[in-house]
């Protein structure tokens, strides 16, 4: 499966969606409440000021959902949306597993 | 994507350099099409003959900071060193022309890969290899040797090299060119201020593959400064980062020659100390890096690219 093909599945949980922007509020310091967080635009301003970010972002996320991410799914595009991601990371996640 | 510095008003219109430029990236480019790499070369002597005392100021800053740095160079080797360089510079530029024809890979004659040992063990650690080298004439040989053999490279790169002798024509014209034929030659190639580069990167690492990193290179948000060869010198942090985010190999690497024949040498993997933190990290392993260039620099000085910039 490719970044492409991937986001055919049902919607993500509104839980998961927001576990993924808390954790991108943590990993890149935001000072930022969640429910203001904008999160594709934030995540291009950090990009664009910082690349590093957004592999401490990723390595985050990896960490929260116990998951790895797959090479060909390391691509901005695909961190950016966030559906699909958290479609991605719903199919990977160990089941049960609580927020840390 | 950052396209450079902006232009400056008070700048050339047009510059001896961006003649050169022009004159190497169309008459010259469009011979190497069809001609034998002997002639290109000769075409490079002859070009040597003007470019020499074209660049008299040039090396006169190389021969200052030559003798600045704890080079090890005598006052009578650095400006017969500062002219090898301008030869080598010339070389390398035909040698990148070379490259951008297809199937260019397979022509390179490699006469020495020493040290291949070290990077494949590190490959077969599993977690991918930042190869460390540095600004050499022959680092993109290397690379494109490198692939035919069965180890491709990714490329990290800045765009827009230096524009420092372009006019203002130059900068507008010709830069985007040279950009474009750089491509052409490095290939499998990511740049620095691409949003994603450092995913990229990852996906490389992770696929156990290679990254080129040029330790020298324009330092980046966050620098760190450390003496090379006893003048302070900014590094980027960002190499730091990703070999401590993705737990990867460092494996320093030297290409050194020209396309009718050049060498690598690979050293063994640098043994790094992990640590918690980003800034204890590059604390602790910061000088091992900056030896590994300086050693290389030191035995090499007319193939280092970098004497001009501080």
């Amino acid at each position: 499966m490719t970044a492409d093909s991937c986001g055919s599945s049902p919607a993500p949980s509104p839980d998961t969606v927001n576990r993924i922007r808390r954790v991108f509020i943590e990993a890149l310091r935001l000072n930022i409440h969640l429910e203001n967080l904008a999160y594709a635009d934030t995540l291009d301003e950090a990009a664009g000021l910082d690349s590093v970010a957004i592999l401490e972002f990723v390595l985050a996320l990896e960490k929260e959902f116990a998951v790895v991410i797959e090479p060909q799914f390391l691509q901005f595009d695909f961190l950016r949306d966030l559906s699909r991601l958290a479609s991605y990371i719903e199919e990977r996640a160990i089941p049960g597993r609580s927020p840390s | 994507m950052s396209v450079g510095p902006p232009v400056s008003p008070s700048a050339p219109l047009l510059t001896v350099n961006d003649v050169f430029l022009w004159l190497y990236l169309y008459p010259v480019r469009f011979l190497s099409l069809f001609l034998h790499r002997d002639l290109l070369y000769t075409i490079g002597r002859v070009g040597e003959i003007f470019a020499q005392p074209c660049s008299r100021r040039w090396k006169r800053i190389v021969v200052d900071r030559m003798l600045a740095a704890d080079s090890g160079i005598s006052r009578t080797d650095a400006p017969r060193l500062a002219r090898q360089l301008v030869s080598n510079g010339i070389y390398h530029r035909l040698d990148d022309l070379v490259l951008s024809r297809s199937g260019a890979g397979h022509r390179l004659r490699c006469v020495g890969a020493a040290g291949l040992e070290h990077l494949e063990a590190a490959k077969a650690a599993g977690k991918g290899v930042i190869v460390l080298s540095g600004h050499f004439f022959a680092s993109r040989l290397g690379n494109r040797y490198l692939a035919t053999i069965g180890h491709p490279v990714l490329t990290v790169r800045h765009r827009s090299p230096s524009h420092v002798r372009a006019g203002r024509l130059g900068r507008r014209l010709l830069r985007p060119r040279i950009d474009e034929l750089l491509h052409r030659v490095i290939q499998d190639e990511v740049s620095a201020h691409d949003r994603g580069c450092t995913l990229k990167i990852l996906q490389r690492l992770r696929s156990g593959g290679l990254v080129d990193i040029h330790f020298d290179g324009r330092a980046g948000a966050r620098p760190f400064q450390w003496p090379l060869m006893g003048i302070p010198r900014r590094f980027s942090s960002g190499i730091f980062d990703l070999v401590r985010l993705s737990e990867c190999a460092v494996v320093p690497m030297l290409c050194v020659g020209r396309s009718t024949g050049f060498r690598i040498v690979f050293s063994p993997r640098l043994q790094l100390v992990m640590t918690a933190t980003r800034d204890e990290f590059v604390a602790v392993n910061l000088a091992t890096f900056v030896r590994v260039l300086e050693e290389q620099v030191q035995n090499n000085p007319e193939q280092w690219t970098l004497w001009d910039q501080p």
